[in-house]
Order: C-alpha cells, then structure tokens, then sequence
C-alpha cells in the first residue's frame, strides 16, 4: 500500500501577481530599470520559484544568484517589497500583494540584476580573523568548554553570510568602510569564545574608525536577518568589552586542554616531518 | 566587468520604513540632533539681537511670537520641546544600551526570529521615554500657550 500525502491545494494556481524587477546589464545598460513579469501563483511559491518561472518561460535573461533553496546557502538575498529577505524562504502569498518588487541588495555594488558583488561582506568578515587565535602550541587535543560558555556565542554561529544586514543598514548606506553587522557579529562571537585569545590581535580593527563605534543601533540588521543571528545585540555586546577593555582593561582567559590524544600527538609528528621535508626540498 | 554603485545613500537614512521602531527612532534621533543644533545656531544668534537694545529685541521677539503676521511662535517652541525631550531621553537610553548594558544575554534563536535585543530592558526604556515625553510635553505645552504651569 502506498502512504498518500495530501497537501489541499498545493500545485494549484491560486492568483496572477505582477513582478516588478530591477534590471541591469553591464553590457547594455548605463543604469539601472525595472521590468514587470506576469507569474501565475501556486500556493507554496517562493519569490526565487518566481524568479525561475520568469526565467524559464518568460526572460531568460534575468539574472539572480541562488543554489540551495532552503535558506541555508545565504546566496538569495533581494530586497523584496522594500525589506531584505532571502527570496527562497518568502512565500508569495504570504506577502499578500499583487504586486512583487524585487531589487538588488543595497550597499553593494551591482554585477547584474539581481545579483550583487558580496566581496565587501567577505573582505570584511576576514579583516575580524573569523577563527580561534591562540598563542601557546598546537593542541594535543580539544580546548574544552563548558555548555554555558558555548550559550555565550552559539546564537552567532548562525550566520550564513548572506549579507542582508549590510543591506539594511543605515550606517552602511554612507560609509563604505564600515566593518558591518556580519563581520562585527563574528568578531563578537570569537572573543566571547572561551577557546580564543585573539582579542588584542583583533582590537585595531575593531576600535578603528570605522569600526564597532560606528553602529547607531538602528537594529535593522536584526530585523531582516533571516537566520536570527540579532547581530545588533553582538554588536553592543562588543562595545561593552571595549568599554570594560579601555577602562579596567580587559582579559582573556584561555580554555584548558583537554587529555592528551595519542592519535593528535603523532598526527602532529608526522605532520611536522612533512613539513620539515617539504623545507628541506 | 562593469560594476556600478548601489548605496542607498543618507537619504535612506529618514526612511525607515519596512524595518521596526528601532529604526525609526533612529531617524528620529538623527532628525531632532539635527534640528536642535540648527536651532541652537539660530537661538545663539537671535539672543545675540540684545545688544542692538531693547527696541530691536521687542520687535524681534513680536516678529518671532507672529511671524509673517501668523502666530506661529508656541507651536514652532512645542515642537522643539517635543524634540529636545526625545532626543535627550532616547539619547540616554541609547548611551545605556550602546554600551551593552540592559540588554539581552545571548540566546537561541527561535523562529520566527523575533531579534531580543529589541525587547525586554531596552523596550522598557522606550516606552519610558514615551512616558516622559507625552508627561513633559502636556505640561510644557500648556505652559507654552498659556503660560500656566500644571
Ligand atoms: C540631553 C542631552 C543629550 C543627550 C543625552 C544626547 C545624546 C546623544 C547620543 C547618545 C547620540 C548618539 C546616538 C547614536 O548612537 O545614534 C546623539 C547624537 C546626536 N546628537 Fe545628541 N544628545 C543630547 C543633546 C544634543 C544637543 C543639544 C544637540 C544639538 C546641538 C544634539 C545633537 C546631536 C546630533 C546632531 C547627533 C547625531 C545624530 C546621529 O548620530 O544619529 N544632541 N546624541
Ligand atoms: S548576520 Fe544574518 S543577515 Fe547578516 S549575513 Fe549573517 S545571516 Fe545574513
Ligand atoms: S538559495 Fe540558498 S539561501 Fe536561498
């Protein structure tokens, strides 16, 4: 017997909405227009489904970036109806609108259409040194941490680099080299981890001028980000230790090593010799 | 490849709607920082008419109270009121909040992913500047058009 499931009207084409898109082609255009598609709605049609429908049947010319369709890549970030959100994960009708617009990311440049150069968002992230520094010996094993002391960052693992919260926000509109809500959100979720020792090696940066004090707490970050990350909250957070670190100065305390692993000791070893024979020739 | 600009510019800055009331507050700080400063401008260099005598005061403080005939002085003075009150509350609010304090511990986001640092402490001040705000601005602008103080 075969187990039937049954969505009530799902595949069913329930209204015609107008896409209203930006268009923009490096190679014809001086700026850019929009364009209006006509797309027959089924329930459970994201705004990125709209967007293949246009270019499958309509304009195959439109250009978008996406790969996962399930909010997790961070690729589909738009601005949809005036707000950032990742067009894979907003449902049609749920905007309850016969009118869709659909624009680039703000605060990027354009490449074309819809997609945006996100090297901004990365050169930014990378500048915080988005990884655990430490300055004793490689590891012989794990750094150990408790569970309470991974609540203290976990929610900023989310992250997924979509890049709509420099889209969002204001301070970004203006300063070209403001660090922004991703990359000042893992800066934050780095020195709250008990395993790093990296914040002196990260402050100049940070404490730089168009660094953390840039950020009004406008909180539009925290409203479009589509994972939860509240990277406004990481960001005061960040001050705080600032503030501490220039008046009663601030410390790290490195997580202990845990028991010593056999296995990591020689892996380590070996490691070493192909380095030194790698050296030598 | 030909990649062109796309800020949304300062202008952007006074629009803020699509996002939540963080964001507007945030126009509206910009917006009454700007407007007390040009005013304090202003206010200098109107308060410096003293030293031309009394007459040109009087005249100037008539032409101030009903300018272009229209009595317009106490609602232009209410809405400075309105605005010096805000401005210095929420400003008070953000020097605590943007310093990391009364906000949220970090926590596990839920969907749908309402942002906390919005919330609890820091929306109490908020609303507490809205108090403060309609209190001082009913007692300052009946002060204002009627001279009586409540
Ligand atoms: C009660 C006294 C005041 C307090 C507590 C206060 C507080 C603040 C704070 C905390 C900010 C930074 C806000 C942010 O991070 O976005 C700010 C910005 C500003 N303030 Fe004030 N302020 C006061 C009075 C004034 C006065 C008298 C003026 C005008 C001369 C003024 C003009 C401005 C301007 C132009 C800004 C920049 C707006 C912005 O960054 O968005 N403030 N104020
Ligand atoms: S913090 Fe949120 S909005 Fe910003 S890049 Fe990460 S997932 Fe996207
Ligand atoms: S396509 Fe991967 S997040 Fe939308």
């Amino acid at each position: 017997m075969t187990v039937q499931v049954i969505l009530k009207g799902f595949g069913e084409v329930v209204k015609e909405v107008t896409f209203r898109v930006r268009r923009y082609d490096p190679e014809k255009d001086n700026t850019p227009k929009y364009s209006e598609y006509k797309v027959p709605v089924k329930k459970g049609m994201t705004v990125l489904d709209g967007i293949l429908y246009i270019k499958e049947h309509i304009d195959p010319s439109l250009s978008a970036r996406y790969s996962c369709r399930m909010g997790i890549c961070g690729s589909c970030a738009m601005i949809i109806n005036g707000k950032e959100r990742l067009a894979c994960q907003t449902q049609i009708l749920e905007l309850n609108k016969d009118l869709i617009k659909v624009d680039p990311l703000g605060n990027y440049n354009l490449i074309k259409d819809l997609v945006p150069d996100l090297s901004k968002l990365f050169n930014n992230h990378k500048s915080v040194k988005p990884y655990i520094i430490r300055n004793d010996n490689p590891p012989t094993a794990e750094y150990l941490q408790k569970p309470e002391e991974r609540e203290k960052y976990a929610m900023f693992t989310e992250c997924i680099l979509c890049g709509a919260c420099l889209s969002a926000c204001p301070t970004m509109a203006a300063d070209d080299l403001y660090l922004g809500p991703q990359a000042l959100a893992q800066a934050y979720r780095y020195i709250a981890d008990s395993r790093d020792m990296g914040f002196e090696e990260r402050l100049n940066v940070l404490d730089s001028k168009h660094g953390v004090w840039r950020c009004h707490f406008a909180g539009a970050c925290s409203e479009v980000c589509p994972k939860g990350v509240d990277p406004a909250l990481a960001i005061q957070l960040l001050r705080g230790v600032l503030m501490k670190n220039s008046f009663f100065g601030y410390k790290q305390v490195p997580a202990p090593v845990g028991k010593e692993r056999p296995t990591v000791v020689e892996g380590l070893k070996v490691l070493e010799e192909k380095i030194k024979e790698s050296e030598k020739k | 490849m030909m990649l062109i600009d796309n800020k949304k510019g300062w202008i952007s800055w006074f629009n803020p709607i699509k996002y939540g009331m963080d964001r507007w507050l945030f126009a509206l700080h910009r917006l009454t920082g700007i407007f007390i400063g040009l005013y304090l401008i202003a206010h200098i260099f109107e308060t410096s008419n003293i030293l031309k005598g009394p007459l040109t005061w009087n005249n100037l403080m008539v032409f101030l109270d009903w300018p272009f005939g229209v009595h317009l002085g106490p609602y232009i003075l209410s809405i400075l009121l309105l605005a010096v009150v805000f401005h210095g509350f929420n400003g008070l609010r953000l020097t605590i909040v943007e310093n990391g304090l009364m906000l949220t511990k970090p926590y596990r986001p839920d969907y749908p992913y309402e942002p906390k640092s919005l919330k609890g402490w820091n929306l109490g001040l908020k609303i507490l500047t809205a108090i403060l705000m309609i209190v001082i601005g009913i007692i300052g602008i009946v002060y204002i058009f009627t001279g009586v103080l409540l």
